[in-house]
């Protein structure tokens, strides 16, 4: 990069923050230079599996445990072939916990970040999600409201396309909805006995950020159904930052991307209080250099912007220029995941699913919506579907393989997310004993679940299971597994909005309290997490927040 | 432009085998390690891959599609012996075909791999209720591999089940008499 070349902003990260970034700056005028530490991911050309069956993936998609268990343990086996190539390499980019407080940081590896791989459901907050903490007295209370973020929500619902039914439900606002893929004929009979035994519980279809209409004029398909979306899609029927907000940025003129790229820290100006500039290095050679720009968009996800913003420190300490009043690192959060349930469904033997959705149905939250005796605050809300599998017959032979040409009966299963609370001791910070290949000190996490994500997960399962039983499923069964933090991949906080800068890291415009000119837009200002997927909020939070850059430096502010 | 892998993986080759360990495996950096997809690494012994071979047939033979040998399953089975499993899950396998063929010696003067089809459907079963010495945790983990590499396998999928590549359209109450083979998942 020429000494000469001079951006605007920079924005760190591309994937559904950066990549947002990238497109509303570029898109009001700036010139921009977003980096990704992951290498480029061109859309269609470079989605290898994108359409492949089993038989034309290494290994039928099954990843070599030993392989998995050495090189990408955070994924706690999830990872597979097709996606492989999407996820950072853990072994070689380790960080740092105590043994018996594990963190799983599922990281990945490529221009796009983590939009490429996403679980694509797509909510927006409630108000209660933003005045939760107030309320309660938990936590800090949030610097903004739902009506703040609303026009945003709406604003970014329009672009991407999200699909889903209008419920009229105030603690789950509607999105600007495109239609929703369709119940089946189980998940319908499912719904009518669950509301019915269960009022004031609703089973809802999924809101998707799959589209269920073409975008020509983003050259993005409807979805075909196909369920491979991690593999990534080359209709653009998800919303990822390839197939969305590349493309825009690109169109300006005005966007200088580089991969390969990454951010160790941003420089800092402690007299004028501005970032001057971001220190990168080139992963291909180790080069660094450190490249100004008036402005700068941090979106490099919660925990990566965490480890930017913790080494961005005067040379001779190990303190940040951004901790001066202890918040930064504090509350970090993820969601409770590890609760299932599932049963069988009776009847409709005759009917079958053709086609392959990219999503189901959902249970929003039923639990403190009003003043309830439960020992947890918060709530949960379960995602699920019902699908009919071949036939499992035992024994060996022809009978057996002729018996698996029938379907089994319609098995219906779901999963909690459910809200955790913030709590200032869990938190991450810089362990200067340990250093990355690149020199930085290893991100190091204190982050565990208290008794009231314990005794959540409880309830979520016993009430799971009830739900499904009493709506006349049979064979139910559920299980809680151990859940590692960080599972759920919906990490957040570290760097929580406040109306307080002297108990938070971020100003309710993401601005930092210690840099006007320092934006942080990803999970990690989250000052709570909602029960219900981020990314989505991610996405109208980092348009608010451009707008309001803008604006303030068209307004000689920054 | 020379990145530091080619660079290490020139002084690999100055120094041969006797490179030090630190040096080797930063010449290995690789961002995404390759998984093999080549010939499996073997595993079995010719006895025991033409038992492996004989018994996944009995266990998916040829009927009026395609069974587990034309599907390739003794080769996915070798595969996920050779590149997958630890040792524990290889010692599961290569002692149930220990036993069978012992069985099959006993009973009928040839390995399993000779014996006739009723006769390896006799040891099979023998395996399954478990009359063998580790006939039972065999049966179950040699059943799963030759299911899971028949229906992952192209003749499993779009021969033996009927597979849609682009569905496009989503129907949740579709007719099962209209379904000749069931969908691919």
């Amino acid at each position: 990069m020429a000494a000469t070349d001079r951006f605007d902003a920079i924005v760190i990260g591309s994937g559904v923050s950066g990549g947002w970034a990238a497109k509303e700056l570029t898109e009001k005028g700036l010139r921009v230079l977003m980096v990704d530490r992951g290498r480029m991911v061109e859309h269609g050309e470079d989605y290898p599996f994108d359409g492949k069956p089993a038989y034309e993936i290494p290994a039928r998609d099954k990843m070599p445990a030993a392989l998995a268990k050495r090189d990408y343990f955070a994924l706690n086996g999830w990872v597979s072939p097709a996606t492989q190539p999407f996820f950072i390499n853990d072994r070689l980019n380790p960080y740092d916990y105590d043994a018996p407080n594990k963190f799983n940081w599922v990281r990945p590896s490529v221009v796009g970040g983590k939009s490429l791989t996403w679980g694509r459901w797509s909510f927006r907050w409630s108000p209660a999600d933003f005045e939760a903490n107030k309320r309660e007295g938990v936590g800090t209370d949030w610097p903004i409201r739902y009506d703040d973020v609303a026009p945003w929500y709406e604003y970014v619902e329009r672009y991407i396309g999200v699909s889903g039914g209008k419920e009229n439900l105030p603690y789950l606002p509607d999105s600007e909805f495109m239609p929703p893929f369709p119940m089946n004929v189980a998940e319908v009979w499912l719904k009518e006995r669950l509301e019915r035994e269960f009022p004031g519980r609703k089973l809802i279809n999924a809101r998707l950020s799959n589209i269920t209409e073409d975008k020509p004029e983003q050259n993005r398909s409807r979805c075909q159904k196909r369920a491979q979306c991690s593999h990534g899609c080359s209709f653009g029927a998800y919303f990822s930052t390839q197939a969305v907000t590349l493309p825009a940025a690109r169109a300006t003129g005005r966007l200088t991307l580089r991969s390969d790229t990454w951010a160790t820290n941003v420089e800092y100006d402690p007299q004028r209080k501005r970032v001057t500039g971001v220190r990168l290095v080139d992963a291909k050679t180790g080069r660094a250099e450190v490249v100004p720009a008036r402005m700068v968009f941090l979106c490099a996800s919660a925990m990566s912007s965490m480890h930017v913003l913790l080494n961005s420190r005067p040379a001779d300490s190990q303190r940040s220029w951004f901790h001066s009043n202890g918040a930064l690192g504090s509350g970090v959060m993820d969601h409770i995941f590890r609760v299932g349930v599932s049963g069988e469904i009776p009847g409709m033997t005759d009917l079958v699913e053709f086609g392959r959705r990219p999503g189901g149905v959902y249970v929003p939250r039923f639990r403190n919506l009003v003043a309830e005796e439960l020992p947890f605050k918060r709530g949960y809300g379960y995602q699920g579907q019902a699908f009919r599998q071949a036939a499992a017959p035992e024994g060996f032979g022809a009978g057996m393989k002729h018996a698996m040409r029938e379907y089994g009966p319609w098995r219906f299963s779901m999963g909690a997310f459910g809200e955790c609370l913030p709590y200032d001791d869990n938190r991450v910070m810089l362990n200067f004993d340990k250093k990355d290949r690149f020199g930085t000190p290893l991100l190091r996490f204190d982050v565990t679940f208290r008794d009231n994500e314990i005794k959540m997960m409880d309830d979520a399962l016993e009430q799971g299971q009830l739900m499904l039983r009493q709506a006349g499923l049979t064979n139910v069964t559920g299980g809680r597994g151990a859940h590692v933090p960080g599972e759920a991949i919906h990490e957040m906080g570290g760097a929580r909005m406040g109306r307080d800068p002297g108990t938070s890291v971020l100003n309710g415009f993401n601005q930092a309290h210690d840099a006007p000119n320092l934006f942080v837009t990803d999970g990690s200002q989250m000052a709570s997490v909602s029960c219900v997927n981020p990314s989505l909020t991610f996405m109208a939070m980092t348009a608010r927040a451009a707008d309001h850059a803008v604006k303030q430096m068209k307004a000689g502010m920054i | 432009m020379i990145d530091r892998r080619e660079a290490l993986a020139g002084v690999v080759a100055v120094f041969g085998a006797n490179l030090f360990a630190p040096l080797a495996r930063a010449a290995a950096y690789q961002p995404n390690p390759v998984i093999n997809t080549g010939p499996p690494a073997p595993v079995f012994t010719a006895a025991q891959r033409a038992a492996v071979a004989a018994l996944s047939e009995r266990v998916l033979p040829t009927t009026d599609t395609p069974g587990a040998i034309a599907a390739g399953v003794p080769e996915y089975i070798e595969h996920m012996m050779g590149d997958w499993a630890v040792d524990d899950d290889r010692a599961t396998i290569l002692g149930g075909l220990a036993a069978i063929d012992a069985r099959s010696m006993a009973d009928y003067k040839v390995p399993a791999a000779k014996a006739t089809a009723a006769q390896q459907d006799a040891l099979l079963t023998l395996a399954m209720n478990d009359q063998l010495t580790g006939g039972l945790p065999f049966f179950t983990a040699f059943r799963q591999l030759v299911i899971s590499g028949y229906y992952t396998s192209e003749v499993g999928i779009t021969q033996e089940r009927h597979y849609l590549p682009v569905p496009g359209d989503y129907d949740g109450a579709y007719p099962y008499s209209k379904v000749k083979r069931i969908f691919s998942s």
